[in-house]
């Protein structure tokens, strides 16, 4: 089958280029791999009435009502594993979720927009493979998605102002949160005023997060973090102590705390697979993740490929709406219509995006990743958790055997070769090696499949010529 | 044995019944098969193949696929992503996943 603009994704971003594209006249379809459009912050949830303009809300209801007329034509439950350039346009690969994942499929598009979100960063260290262990978007689908807390006792670590989103979304449904450790001092966001002013709303999101743990005398540990996880086969306790600017750990403040469930997460990394199976160009984000490079249209450097959201760079639902509908305005540019937004929304819009990713950057200032959870890995923890591999044994590919990039670490190792194809480990292997991240990013990132696929369906697939 | 899920907020759906390891459950429509166990107290239901280690769910968003469960017979299902239905057979999920 063929389409206009194909969107890989259906979060804000994905929701909103497909109501602008879909008003404009082009025929559209959404994959999301999901049961649900709404993506991992806002989930399935219906939106409520009000809400104007290009409210999240308003779009979601556009969004739904463009469904039901046929002009979005959305597919939930399935993934797209391949993109290739084919005719002037694109070929995407599909198959279904994990009940139907022989159903492969391809889909013929004019332009593609990659709104394929990200996921939380993890760092190592002793005790994170038991089960209890999750990140804090794990414990945000679980009581977002299903109505289920993680735990009776839960602790909420990490770095960044999504701790304090999680936090308040497991409060919210009645969930005991023992503590929120954070690694970095919130305070330091005082001094990005000039960032901070012009995205006042998304400040006073976090100002609502903090009084929501307050009200329920959560503490919040700021310079904290975890040094270890323990129990037999399932969480007990974890171990937190005050650190150093730098993350080192300051002995005599180590304290444990009882509990059933940790929320963990070090920021985000970007799902760019699709972008870079086409060669894409990529940049550093200002977290020192990877991102796809745009332009201030949403264009990458591969002409009709657009990207919006957390691909782009970490910042954030309201960043991926905005960036979403300049996407979608560019995909029918790009398919020689006229964009159903005038020059002054999408003016505006634009300036939007500049003042929220200012914003994102002055966040990513304020909770970087420092060196000092390294001190906490001994060569017994496992880096990789698919392969199982540990700490001892990468090192040892580095100082005995000469690796020099996480590629050969990866060929000597097999850290990164499991199922998740590196995605958990990279950003430690490659800190724990001190190898460029730029370059081994970029490298360990080309993933030719984005999602397993059977052997025996991507042999019956009709592949083309 | 039957153990009691509460109601989703908002769902008037009975629930429905799964088995996990002969025994039976019960959860919620719409549930994922992740969140049916940990409801019912599970929080592992893997053991990997080099260290026979238990392992749950870790990103819960169906990236890291540390949460592979058998499912009616299939191995390598992710429990985060994949919701659970009336009838399931679910097994803990043991070494290489290959039989699928």
């Amino acid at each position: 089958m063929a389409t206009d603009v194909l969107i890989v994704g259906g979060g804000a971003a994905g929701i909103a280029a497909a109501v602008v594209a879909a008003r404009s006249g082009c025929s559209v379809t959404v994959l999301d791999n999901g049961t649900a459009v709404g993506g991992q912050y806002y989930r399935g949830a219906q939106p409520p009435d009000g809400g104007a303009g290009l409210s999240y809300d308003a779009l979601r209801r556009a969004f739904d009502d463009l469904v039901a007329d046929d002009r979005i034509d959305l597919r939930l439950g399935v993934s797209a594993y391949a993109v290739e350039r084919r005719d002037g346009g694109f070929g995407v690969r599909t198959r279904g979720d994990d009940r139907h994942r022989s159903s492969v499929d391809v889909i013929d598009a004019g332009a593609v927009v990659i709104a394929t979100g990200a996921f939380d960063r993890q760092l190592p260290f002793p005790g994170w493979t038991i089960p209890g262990v999750m990140s804090g978007g794990g414990a945000q689908a679980l009581v977002k998605g299903s109505g289920v807390l993680p735990g009776q006792r839960i602790v909420v670590a990490g770095t960044g102002p999504f701790l304090l989103a999680v936090a308040h979304a497991l409060i919210s449904a009645g969930g005991n949160v023992v503590a929120v450790v954070e690694a970095n001092d919130p305070l330091g966001l005082a001094r990005h005023a000039r960032s901070v002013l012009p995205a006042a709303g998304k400040s006073a999101d976090l100002a609502k997060f903090v009084a929501s743990l307050a009200k329920r005398r959560v503490p919040y540990l700021r310079r904290h973090r975890v040094r270890r996880a323990d129990g037999a086969g399932r969480l007990k306790s974890v171990t937190v102590s005050r650190v150093d600017a730098d993350w080192r750990g300051i002995s005599g403040t180590e304290r444990v705390l009882d509990c059933d469930a940790l929320a963990i997460g070090y920021g985000f990394t970007a799902q760019t697979d699709l972008a870079g199976q086409l060669g894409t160009r990529m940049r550093l984000g200002s977290d020192g993740g990877l991102a796809i490079e745009v332009d201030e249209r949403q264009r990458t450097s591969i002409a009709g490929l657009l990207a919006a959201g957390e691909t782009t760079g970490i910042g954030g639902v309201d960043l991926a709406r905005m960036e979403g509908l300049i996407a979608g305005v560019a995909a029918v540019e790009d398919c020689g219509r006229r964009p159903a937004l005038s020059e002054v929304a999408i003016a505006r819009g634009m300036r939007d995006v500049q003042n929220l990713r200012g914003f994102a950057d002055a966040l990513h200032a304020t909770f970087p990743v420092r060196d000092g959870w390294r001190e906490d890995v001994d060569d017994a923890t496992l880096v990789c958790r698919c392969e199982e591999v540990s700490a001892g044994t990468v090192l040892d590919a580095v100082s005995c055997l000469g690796a020099r990039d996480a590629r050969s670490v990866k060929l000597l190792t097999r850290a990164g070769m499991g199922w998740c194809q590196g995605r958990v480990c990279a950003p430690a292997v490659d800190a724990l090696c001190g190898f460029d991240s730029a370059a081994s990013l970029i490298g360990g990132s080309y993933r030719p499949v984005a999602v397993p696929v059977p052997l025996s369906a991507i042999a019956a697939d009709r592949m083309s010529p | 044995m039957s153990r009691e899920a509460a109601q989703l907020p908002g769902s008037t759906a009975p629930p429905i019944e799964f088995d996990f390891d002969g025994t039976t459950y019960r959860a919620r429509e719409g549930q994922t098969i992740a969140a049916a166990l940990i409801e019912q107290g599970i929080n592992s239901w893997r053991r990997t193949r080099v260290d026979d280690q238990p392992r749950g769910i870790l990103c819960g968003i169906g990236v890291c696929f540390d949460c592979l469960i058998t499912l009616n017979g299939a191995p390598n299902v992710r429990a985060c992503v994949t919701r659970v239905e009336s009838g399931d057979d679910l097994r803990c999920q043991e070494g290489t996943g290959y039989g699928d």
